[in-house]
């Protein structure tokens, strides 16, 4: 009984170290977090005298930041950019993604490989033809380019990550549905993608993360403020910060930048881990 | 048979045709352009005057990118290396039946999932901020003064701020990686090793490290990956001029074409070819660390 003793105090006092890191860490981002939160609701003057919610909750800054600052119309930009081209992701991609997982024919190697090597092409690569085709088609400042370009960008990741979701479905519902006289591409809509669906939701919502916090495009697509999604929007608001001085509805700001993609990490960050390590190890 | 050809083609045809549009078309002309000098993004051919390897020619001149290609490759090589360290001890601690290693895994992967705008704000105006910032209010706590009154966004310090706030969220997505890998690995080999008395270093070097090969290899592409791609945060640091400190290629490359604001070290105007020359040479050094990393790290297939 006293070896055993012994023996769990040594295992805990070789992962003391550990495990004060590890809260240290955790207890940082808690604190950098949890700050912002109550600076969103003090005054300025309280933010720069460190004197936090002295005189109260101000709910205001928010009403302050989504109607002053304009937040609230970047706020629905992003939400129609990252659903629209959300879903237009799913509907090229998933069709491709069972062919080349499941239909042998000349050049699918080739094509397999094109979409992940185009994983590592820098966007500077391609982003000044980009310009130049949107502005010979004068779709420049347009919320339609803006989701093209996200839909475009995005299938080949997606096709990568779905393919390992349909090579593991068994023929046999192929089969089967041919038998009973159903058409390949009404097997795929009404059999197979059904089957792809834990794939199809993963893809899903890492997709969304990724539009939601996107950046670099919609600095260069879409930067007038009727069309600015949410990162652009807080970024060209920080950056105004030395004229507006409204340090309270930029930390509000920040807040509703934050909070849809955080509710979704609370709810599913199994998910989404799932999704990243999937997307990145494979055998 | 012939039903499955008509289904293949239609649905290889949308992704395909994407693929051609955003990535294939671009490559291609932006290698064409940066042979050429472009005055604007939106000139068409007829506009481009050939100057040969001029553009080139004119980036290894520019101390500004000089300036800029130090600054990732300091990112890569000393962000990389704490990153890696840092990821590779606390995926080791979580997966060595650590309780509550789910809610850890989420709390530090958390960085990942925010805007890095937004994380570049409270990282910007709250914890290096040097009246009511976090740093400050802790070390004037501790008493040290010293560190306490240090300044963080100085245009001196700004490189190290910059990276080690970029190395905090980055170290969570490492973490999620070789936490995954590292659960690949069978337990019998480290039960094994313990039996025969190796210690959490040896187990660690002999077995963790070999079989880790392959994720390490993808790791290393993946950071070299943004690393390359480095451009928000130096937005974030430096957001009205692009600072010596904080340029990055990108950021270069994206003044140098939509040039809002042109910096008085770089006279020279506007000039598209030089920003796909800019692209042109960061694909090719992309190509390059994908190369020596499968020659480095070779993954031979294994089996357990």
């Amino acid at each position: 009984m006293t070896t055993r003793k012994f023996s769990i105090n040594r295992q805990t006092l070789s992962r003391l170290p550990g495990y004060l890191i590890l809260n240290f860490w955790v207890v940082f981002t808690a604190v950098l977090i949890g700050w912002i939160l109550i600076a969103s609701l003090s005054t300025t003057r309280e933010i720069f005298t460190n004197t936090l919610l002295e005189s109260g909750v101000h709910f205001s800054n928010y009403v302050q930041a989504l109607i002053t600052h304009n937040v609230g119309r970047y706020f629905m930009n992003s939400l129609f950019y990252t659903v629209t081209a959300g879903v237009g992701i799913i509907v090229i991609a998933a069709p491709c993604a069972y062919v080349l997982a499941r239909f042998p024919f000349p050049g699918n190697r080739l094509i397999q490989n094109m979409f992940v090597g185009s994983l590592g092409v820098p966007q500077i690569m391609i982003i000044l033809p980009l310009f130049y085709l949107s502005s010979l088609l004068r779709l420049t400042n347009s919320r339609g380019l803006l989701v093209l370009l996200y839909v475009c960008l995005n299938v080949p990741f997606t096709v990568f990550f779905l393919m390992s979701f349909f090579s593991t479905l068994s023929t046999s519902f192929e089969e089967a549905a041919a038998m009973d006289g159903c058409s390949p591409v009404r097997t795929f809509w009404t059999i197979m993608f059904p089957l792809a669906q834990p794939g199809i939701i993963t893809v899903g919502i890492f997709n969304f993360i990724v539009l939601w916090n996107e950046f670099f495009i919609a600095l260069i697509f879409a930067n007038t403020s009727d069309l600015r999604p949410l990162a652009v929007g807080l970024y060209t608001m920080v950056q105004s910060m030395r004229y507006i001085g409204d340090w309270a509805g930029m930390f509000s700001a920040v807040v509703i930048v934050f909070v849809p993609t955080f509710l979704l990490y609370i709810f599913l960050s199994e998910k989404i881990i799932a999704g990243v390590t999937g997307g990145a190890i494979k055998e | 048979m012939k039903r499955n050809r008509t289904m293949m083609i239609t649905f290889l045809t949308p992704a395909l045709f994407s693929f051609g549009l955003v990535f294939i078309y671009p490559i291609l002309r932006t290698l064409a352009m940066s042979f050429f000098y472009v005055r604007t993004v939106t000139d068409g051919w007829g506009k481009w005057e050939f100057v040969a390897l001029a553009n080139y020619q004119k980036l290894f001149a520019s101390s500004m990118f000089i300036q800029s290609l130090k600054n990732i490759l300091n990112i890569w090589l000393w962000g990389g290396l704490v990153v890696f360290a840092v990821a590779l001890i606390f995926s080791i601690l979580l997966t060595s039946g650590f309780k509550g290693k789910s809610f850890y895994r989420a709390a530090i992967y958390l960085p990942n999932v925010v805007s890095a705008v937004a994380m570049a704000t409270m990282w910007i105006q709250y914890a290096f901020n040097s009246k009511y910032g976090l740093f400050h209010t802790l070390f004037s706590f501790l008493g040290m003064e010293r560190l306490a009154s240090f300044q963080w966004t100085s245009p001196d310090n700004q490189f190290l701020a910059m990276t080690l706030a970029y190395c905090f969220g980055m170290v969570g997505y490492y973490v999620l990686i070789f936490m995954a890998g590292i659960e690949k690995i069978p337990v019998d080999y480290y039960e094994a090793a313990t039996l025969e008395g190796a210690n959490l270093l040896k187990k660690f070097i002999h077995i963790t490290l070999p079989l880790l090969r392959g994720v390490l290899r993808s790791s290393v592409v993946m950071w070299s990956v943004t690393s390359i791609g480095f451009f928000i945060w130096s937005m974030m640091f430096s957001p009205l001029d692009p600072d010596v400190g904080t340029i990055t290629p990108m950021v270069y490359m994206y003044n140098l074409v939509f040039g809002r604001n042109l910096t008085p070290t770089d006279p020279q105007l506007l000039n598209a070819g030089a920003g796909a020359a800019v692209g042109v040479l960061l694909t090719g050094l992309t190509v390059i660390i994908f190369a020596m990393v499968n020659l480095l790290i070779r993954d031979r297939k294994l089996q357990y």
